[in-house]
């Protein structure tokens, strides 16, 4: 599948991010703006079907459990709030992930708060997303893609 | 490969930076057998040594010569260990022999964690950090934003990326697009009467432009190897650190060698409600609600570009100046701008300074009221927001440079340095807007910090040089400068040895909308002592940002005012004025233009 230019991200996270602005926030930093603030988690938990198969990685220990010890595949979601992109792409994701119907769940990183986790994953730009099983990286894509190519990303990953 | 250097002094201080640069040195001549039996012995060692082969260099023989000057040894190989000369081949195998080498390969030489710890990410000690890092040192930056009293903070990248140069210049673009809104109409766009402007749009814009590039500095560290501490750096001893970062959680580093870049903050008045109530350019890029009916106080570039924007979106604003404006700046220059803010329905209020801030009512934006104080009469200004603009201090109060033994200015903060960014203590390092006595531009720090990085670790020596650095204020009206105001030229040559030429200029885009003709002036400043050279230049007009850099390059070369005149303008541009300047100050003629 095509990368998207790191230049083409950044400009189309400019434009985008007009239409989907995120709440508004005096701080900025990552101590302010924990993820629980985070526009990708607009839907409750208790309530959505596609909040059931995916979370929020709250921290490097919860990354350690929810995805690197978890038995399903997990497709982590590398995003940030100033990613315009990022904010198009998460409802395709929960859609294709909600659709296999907890065979695969979806993890989402905001690389802000959790820099050393993206780091760690060589996220050079957002979004990044990257396909793991048993803990390692089998597939990974960066850049906005359609929800047909997103299909076959999830599909192969729960082979 | 090329020569290193071609004097005799270039030589020796290449010499010295070897020495000074490798624990183990050794100059040496690939065939020599001397020389091959000394690396035989520190490679059986296992010691790290860097052999420098004077036959395989183009002045390996100038090099030789001054070795011998410095070491009155003639021959290879020529040993150095710990900066401290050993000898030749015998000299070295005799250390061994007397079991006296392998100590004096450890003594004397702590190891550090890093090779060089960077206390502050902005401009400067990322520039700096990236360029030590390309150059294989181990390098930590150590990076941290105390909140603002209101609670802002930001990511990687310093002042400029997150307060300062990037969102004002855009703010500024965003005032300027309403203008050009405006003078659509007359080159016949049918645009609606009431156009609107939304505070929310822009800053959301703004601030995830900002983001993308905190995350490109993050990856831009990792790329070059360097280590990223967002923890708040203190100095313990002249080599350790002690790090705090957001969670409280406490670690130690040290380092051989250190630069402080930690740069400056604003300033708040010490009057009643000014930190309670007042903002500052910390908070305004990043403000979650328009700010409304704006009182900016101050007159410093920030200040003056912070009114203009908010003014250039359609707010009300008010400027509250003590005295001068933009000081250290021309003057002349300095008022033009300030009655040209004027014209554009800025209201100053000069020779007043506030006394206390109150708030009326609570909102975003809530009501205040600022009492001031001018000609000994009390002035009450009611309004949204204040806003702080009156100078910047030096943030070096907490990182405890007395314990590292460094000499700083107390009444600023500021630290002094050499002409190569050295303070007192020989391995502390300062630059940006902290060094005491130098520029306080973004584009200066990058220059210091990749050049400084570059003299410790790359064997150049390559200083920056902090004469006729260009410069632009962006107020409505952008204001360019290069080298000397004329007050300064005149302190330092004296009025009779300076000659100003100067000429008013209208923008052809303007003639279309019915501008004032003479808003727009020029002016350089020459010395008649030498050949008249350009020592100072001055432009007010749109866009001088960009003319200054082109005309800044010119004066690093040494501009005349001759070379001016033979320059063919590029017709119509603004900048083509500098071609064809030929009224002086001196002659009282008058440099308005009239007709057409």
């Amino acid at each position: 599948m095509a990368l998207r230019p790191l230049t083409r991200l950044l400009q189309a996270s400019v434009s985008a991010a007009r239409l989907h602005t995120p709440p508004p926030s005096l701080h900025r930093s990552p101590l302010a703006c924990p993820s629980l603030l985070s526009t990708t988690q607009a839907v409750p938990f208790s309530t959505s079907r596609v909040a059931r198969f995916s979370f929020n990685v709250q921290d490097e220990a919860d990354f350690k459990d929810r995805v690197l010890k978890n038995t399903k595949p997990v497709v982590v979601d590398f995003h940030a709030t100033w990613c315009g992109p990022c904010k198009v792409l998460a409802p395709r994701l929960d859609k294709v992930i909600s659709a296999k119907g907890g065979d695969v769940e979806l993890a989402k990183v905001d690389i802000d708060n959790l820099q050393e986790i993206a780091m760690q994953y060589d996220v050079r730009a957002v979004p990044t997303v990257v396909g793991m099983k048993d803990g390692k990286v089998v597939d990974t894509f960066m850049g906005l893609v359609d929800e047909d190519i997103l299909e076959v990303f999830v599909e192969k990953l729960s082979m | 490969m090329p020569p290193v250097t071609a004097n005799g002094a270039d030589l020796k201080a290449a010499i010295q930076k070897y020495i000074a640069d490798n624990k183990v040195m050794v100059f040496s001549k690939s065939y020599c057998p001397f020389c091959k039996k000394v690396k035989d012995l520190f490679n059986s060692l296992s010691v790290t040594y860097t052999a420098l082969e004077l036959d395989q260099i183009e002045n390996g023989g100038d090099l030789q010569n001054a070795l011998h000057e410095l070491s009155g040894q003639k021959t290879v190989p020529n040993v150095y260990i710990n900066q401290a000369h050993v000898g030749g081949c015998d000299d070295t195998l005799k250390l061994h022999t007397d079991a006296k080498l392998l100590p004096m390969l450890s003594e004397n030489t702590q190891t550090y964690d890093y090779d060089l710890i960077v206390i502050g990410g902005g401009s400067g000690g990322l520039a700096a950090s990236k360029e030590a890092g390309k150059l294989g040192k181990k390098v930590l930056v150590c990076d941290f934003v105390k909140p603002s009293p209101i609670g802002t903070t930001w990511g990687l990248g310093g002042t400029c990326v997150n307060v300062g140069c990037i969102p004002k210049k855009l703010m500024h673009q965003a005032a300027l697009l309403g203008h050009a809104v405006d003078d659509s109409r007359k080159f016949g766009w049918e645009v609606p009467e009431a156009v609107k402007h939304n505070w929310n749009t822009m800053k959301e814009a703004i601030q995830s432009y900002i983001g993308s590039l905190n995350w490109g500095y993050r990856v831009a560290l990792r790329d070059k190897d360097v280590k990223y501490e967002n923890a708040y750096a203190e100095f313990v001893d002249p080599h350790t650190i002690k790090t705090v970062n957001r969670r409280g959680k406490e670690n130690t580093a040290t380092a051989e060698r250190f630069l402080v870049a930690v740069g400056m903050r604003p300033r708040y008045p010490d009057i009643p409600g000014a930190k309670e109530y007042g903002i500052t350019s910390d908070d305004l890029f990043s403000l979650p609600y328009c700010p409304g009916k704006t009182l900016v106080v101050g007159a410093s570039y920030v200040a003056l570009e912070c009114a203009g924007f908010l003014r250039g979106i359609g707010l009300d604003t008010t400027v509250m100046v003590r005295s001068i404006l933009l000081r250290g700046f021309d003057q002349q220059m300095a008022e033009k701008v300030g009655a040209y803010m004027e014209k554009g329905g800025m209201k100053f209020i000069r020779g007043c300074v506030p006394t206390k801030v109150e708030r009326l009512e609570e909102g975003q934006p809530g009501k205040l009221r600022v009492t001031g104080m001018q000609d000994g009469k009390e002035v009450v200004w009611e309004g949204n927001t204040i806003l702080f603009g009156i100078g910047r201090d030096a943030v070096t109060e907490g990182i405890h440079l007395e314990k590292a033994g460094v000499q700083f200015n107390t009444k600023n903060g500021k630290i002094y340095g050499n002409d190569e960014e050295q303070t007192n203590q020989p391995h502390i390092y300062a630059i940006g807007d902290v060094l005491e006595g130098k520029l306080e531009l973004t584009p200066v720090a990058i220059q210091a910090g990749k050049l400084l990085a570059q003299r410790l670790y790359g064997g150049s020596q390559a200083k920056t040089d902090y004469v006729n650095v260009p410069t632009t204020v962006f107020t409505p009206l952008e204001y360019g400068a290069c080298g000397l105001s004329e007050e300064d030229a005149i302190a330092k040559y004296g009025e009779d040895n300076i000659e100003v030429y100067h000429s008013n200029f209208q923008p052809l885009e303007w003639t279309v909308p019915g501008y004032d003709p003479n808003d727009c002036y020029a002016k350089i400043i020459c010395n008649r002592q030498d050949n008249e050279r350009v020592v100072g230049f001055h432009v007010l007009g749109p866009n001088a940002g960009e003319i200054t850099q082109g005309y800044g390059a010119a004066m690093k070369c040494g501009m005349t005012k001759a070379q001016l005149d033979t320059t063919i303008g590029i017709h119509p541009t603004n900048a083509e004025i500098f071609t064809t300047m030929d009224i002086t100050k001196g002659s009282g003629e008058d440099p308005t233009k009239t007709g057409c």
